[in-house]
Order: C-alpha cells, then structure tokens, then sequence
C-alpha cells in the first residue's frame, strides 16, 4: 500500500481560517477596551489632571447633551455639506482638465507649472486671500476646501490616465476603434481605477482643510465647535468634535468604497 | 525590410535584417524560430504597430503606415480590456465596426461557444486562466472579422488538449473563410500541422533561413504525425532549427 503524498481537504484549513478571523475582531475589541480602561483608571485615581485630560464619563455627558441640543449634528451637517461642494467642485474641474492633460501634452505643459507653483501651498495659506475675496461666509470655505483638494485630484488624474497600458490602445485601434472610441472604450475606463484612489485619498485631505477653515474663521461647523469648546474650557466637548471628525471620515470614505465597488465590478474579485 | 530598435544605453538592437517575404492570399503561413529572433517585431509590422527601418511592408500594394484593423491581431500577452466581460471584449470588433446590439451579441456568441467558453460570458479576464483568456482573445479576432489574422503563438499557454482542438478549430475556419493567416510558434509540430508554408528563421540578426512548403495532404488531422512522411518532415526542421540554436547560445524558451 502505498501513502497519500498530498492531500487536499477543505474543512479544517477553512474552519481555521474563521476561527483566526474571530481571534482578531476579538483583539480589535480588547485592544479598544484596554486603552478606555486606561484612560477611564488615569482620570479615576488622578493619575492624570482632568484640566488636561477629561474622565470618559465627561466625554459622554458632553456628547449626550450637544446631541440633545441638536448643535452636534448641525455642526456635522454643516462641515459635510462644505466638503461636499467643495470636493465635487475640485473633482468637475481636475478629473477632466487631468484626462485632457494626460493624453495631450501640450495641455499638460501649459498647466505644470501653475501645478508645480500651487501644490506647495498649505489649503490654510489661502485663508487670508479667500476671505480678502469671499468674506467669511459658506463660499470661503469651500473655496478652501476646493484650493486643497483639486490638485491632488489633477495629479491622480494625469498619472493614471498616462499609465493606461499602450497594449490595450494598439489592440482596440487594431480592432478598428477610432479617437473617440479609444477614449471611451480604453481610456476612461483604464484610467478609472485610479481616479477614484485619487477622489478616496483627496476626500480626507478635504475633511482636514475644512477644520482649519472653520477653527480659523467660522461660527458653525465642527472644526468651529472644537475651537469654541477650547475657548470656553470646555475639554469634553473637544474630545467630543474630535471623535465625530473621526467617525464622519470613517463614514464618508466606507461610502466612497461602495462607490468604488459599484463602479469597477472588474476589480472586485481579482484572482492575479 | 529591415527593423532596427534603439535601446536604452544608446545602443541599437537589429531585430530583423534585410527580410522580403510575399504572403500570398489565402495561405496559412507559419513563422517558426527559436526565442528572440524577430517573430513579434515581423508580426508588429505586419500589424502597423511598428514602422520598418528600411524597406516597407504592403497590403494589397498599398503600404502600411498605420495601425491596420484589416491585418487583425491576436497578441501573445492577450491584451484583454480588464473592464470588459468575456462576451464585452468579443464584442468590441464588430461594435467598433457599427454592428448593432443583437446581431454583434449573437457573433459574439458564436465564437465564445467555438472556443468553448460558454458560459463564461459574463466573467471578467482577471478571473480566468491563461489559457481561457488565450482563448477569449481569439474569439475576440475572429469576431471582428479581419481580412488578414496575425497570431502570435495564440496556443502557448494551452493544455495540450485544448491546444489540439483550437488547431482542429483554426484550420476549419481557414479552409471555411479562406482568411490569409500568418502564425507564430516555437513548435514544428505545430508548424506542421497547420502551415501550408513555414518559414523558419534564425536570430541575431533576424533572417529568414527558408521558407519551407508544407507537403502534407490537406486538410490535415492529428493523425498525420503519425505518418513517416511527417517523421522525416520533422527531422528536416529540426535540422535546420538545430543549427541555428548551436550557433547561438539560447534555449527554447516560450514568449519574448
Ligand atoms: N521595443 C523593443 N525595443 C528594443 N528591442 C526590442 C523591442 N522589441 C523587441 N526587441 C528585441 O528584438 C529581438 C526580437 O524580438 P521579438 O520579435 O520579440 O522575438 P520573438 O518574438 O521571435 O521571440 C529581441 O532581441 C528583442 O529583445
Ligand atoms: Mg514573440
């Protein structure tokens, strides 16, 4: 008799595979709680001054009583909706002045240098001229947001565009595609993949230029709450705004991902 | 014609030297070499992908001097769009072409059953195998319709199965359209199964040794390689081959 050299079994590898996954939503969980016990024991047995760091007790009251007010959720309504206009405004005007610059050169030398000239300004540089031209009012904010956020969607744009695989062109064309099929048929949906890394990456970097619009010159929006709070000592209700802008992000980019995922059905289950 | 490439280091590579070959209409032509030897730059120039150094490449003694989709390609890399479905990539020929929905979806169809991919028609390339992705960019040719096919070893990663079926498959379309079709492979096997000319050639530069006539009764079955009339054909081939590999330090390897 001879021995099985090589066996395949599908049980037990799989039945590994779901119990390790468990052992690791178990750590994600504990790691949680450990740091909130932490923090919970430092501000119970004065470990830490509660002027520099407020107890979790605190942090939910705060939490409980701006939620009540309905305060909490204008502030986040109000930020969003500046995010909102100002990254759909940098991604109409980057995505298709990008293609343009990625299959043109012409285009892409005569916008490089403005690029090269822009991209190392800070959004919050912009500050003191978009208020000089729009006051301090909705149009300032988004200007800022716009300003930090289109050329990041440019670069991405031209790069991707540009990295198309010239393969494909010579094979649609070989095929009998004309300009404007090529276009439509291999590049748009070549470069699309990495359009839309650029738009998740950029839509972060617009929630951050949003806060330091709103910590420096506005009356609502979370970044506005952070600041007020600090200003009045109120430290819950910073911690407060903190973790919201975290949970807002969180939010706003998981619904980038179903985009994403709606848009490039190809890329959902990639065996290579 | 002749086809130089400049490489990086300023260098240049002579990748086919002072090559004159007539493909005649309706012939079944395959080109056999070792690796490295110019078959995909002669192809590329059929195609218009390249321009020739020197000389020039006609079609129907009109020059090529740009991408020809009457010289239809099937690439040694696939070059499938990853965006598109199996049956959307079949498609594309006759939809660039103008062919309304029903009728290219019904082509398309036709060529999926053909190299057995039914039921495949809604994956997308990255979820099949090299072999099926193989198969997918030759349906996608043949459903556009080309008037010359430019196959660039379009067996390579085939089992040998499937491998022997496609060749059944290809010859029936070959004797059915009498499509002039010019074939790449390292296999004189395959050579000699398919070809009714074979030219072998031989690298650094890139030569034509000879062009060879098929003598084999067509149409031909599998069953020819068992006849001693292939054995000797084969045994001449190789010769040729032989030599040319000795001279020159390189292996058979497939692809580049
Ligand atoms: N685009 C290119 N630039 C520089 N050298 C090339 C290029 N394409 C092919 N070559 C060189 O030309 C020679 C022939 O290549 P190729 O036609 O691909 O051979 P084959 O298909 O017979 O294996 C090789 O030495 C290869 O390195
Ligand atoms: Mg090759």
């Amino acid at each position: 008799m001879s021995e099985a050299v090589l066996v395949a079994a599908v049980s037990p590898a799989k039945a590994r595979n779901w119990r390790f996954r468990h052992v690791l939503l178990a750590l994600n969980v504990a790691a949680v709680a450990a740091v909130s016990l932490l923090w919970w024991a430092s501000t119970r047995f004065g470990w830490v001054a509660p002027i520099f760091l407020p107890a979790p007790g605190d942090v939910l009251h705060a939490a409980r009583l701006t939620l009540a007010n309905g305060d909490l959720l204008t502030d986040i309504a109000v930020s969003a909706r500046r995010v909102f206009l100002g990254f759909v405004l940098a991604a109409v005007v980057a995505v298709p002045l990008g293609i343009v610059m990625g299959v043109w050169r012409p285009a892409k030398a005569i916008v490089d240098p403005f690029v090269s000239l822009l991209r190392p300004l800070p959004s919050i540089t912009w500050i003191p001229l978009t208020i000089l031209w729009l006051g301090i009012g909705e149009a300032q904010k988004v200007a800022i947001v716009f300003m930090g956020s289109w050329i990041y969607i440019l670069l991405y744009t031209v790069e991707s565009t540009r990295r198309v695989d010239p393969l494909l062109l010579r094979a649609a064309r070989n095929l009998g595609a004309t300009d404007f099929a090529i276009m439509r048929e291999v590049i748009l949906p070549g470069a699309l993949p990495g359009i839309i890394t650029g738009l998740k990456v950029t839509l972060a970097i617009s929630w951050s230029c949003v806060l330091t619009a709103e910590m420096i010159a506005a009356q609502s929006g979370l970044g506005a709450l952070i600041w007020q709070a600090k200003d009045w000592g109120n430290l819950p209700l910073v911690l407060v705004g903190m973790l919201c802008i975290s949970l807002t992000v969180l939010v706003a980019d998981w619904l980038m991902r179903l985009i994403e995922r709606a848009l490039l059905p190809w890329e959902r289950n990639r065996s290579n | 014609m002749t086809k130089i490439f400049d490489t990086d280091r300023g260098r240049s590579l002579v990748a086919i030297q002072d090559v004159s070959l007539d493909v005649i209409e309706g012939e079944f032509l395959c080109l056999l070499g070792a690796s490295g030897c110019g078959k995909s730059t002669m192809l590329s120039l059929f195609a218009g992908f390249l321009q020739p150094s020197s000389g020039h490449v006609m079609l129907r003694g009109q020059p090529i001097t740009r991408i020809e989709p009457r010289c239809g390609m099937v690439f040694q890399s696939y070059a499938l769009f990853p965006w598109k479905t199996v049956r959307g990539n079949v498609e594309f020929g006759p939809k660039m072409q103008g062919v309304g929905r029903s009728v290219r979806r019904a082509t398309a169809q036709r060529f999926i059953d053909m190299v057995k991919l039914t039921g495949f028609e809604n994956h997308y390339p990255a979820e099949l195998s090299g072999g099926m992705q193989q198969r997918v960019t030759l349906a996608r040719i043949l459903a556009a319709n080309p008037e010359v096919l430019l196959m660039d070893e379009p067996f390579a990663a085939l089992d040998a199965m499937t491998r022997q079926i496609m060749q059944g498959e290809l010859l029936r379309i070959h004797d059915a359209s009498g499509k002039t079709t010019v074939f790449i492979t390292h296999s004189i096997d395959e050579a000699l199964i398919l070809s009714d000319r074979i030219v072998v050639m031989s690298a650094r530069p890139g030569r034509i040794k000879t062009i060879l006539p098929n003598p084999l009764p067509s149409p031909r079955h599998v069953s020819v390689q068992l006849s001693p009339e292939y054995a000797a054909l084969k045994a001449q081939v190789w010769q040729m081959v032989e030599s040319d590999l000795l001279a020159h330090d390189e292996t058979f390897r497939p692809n580049h």
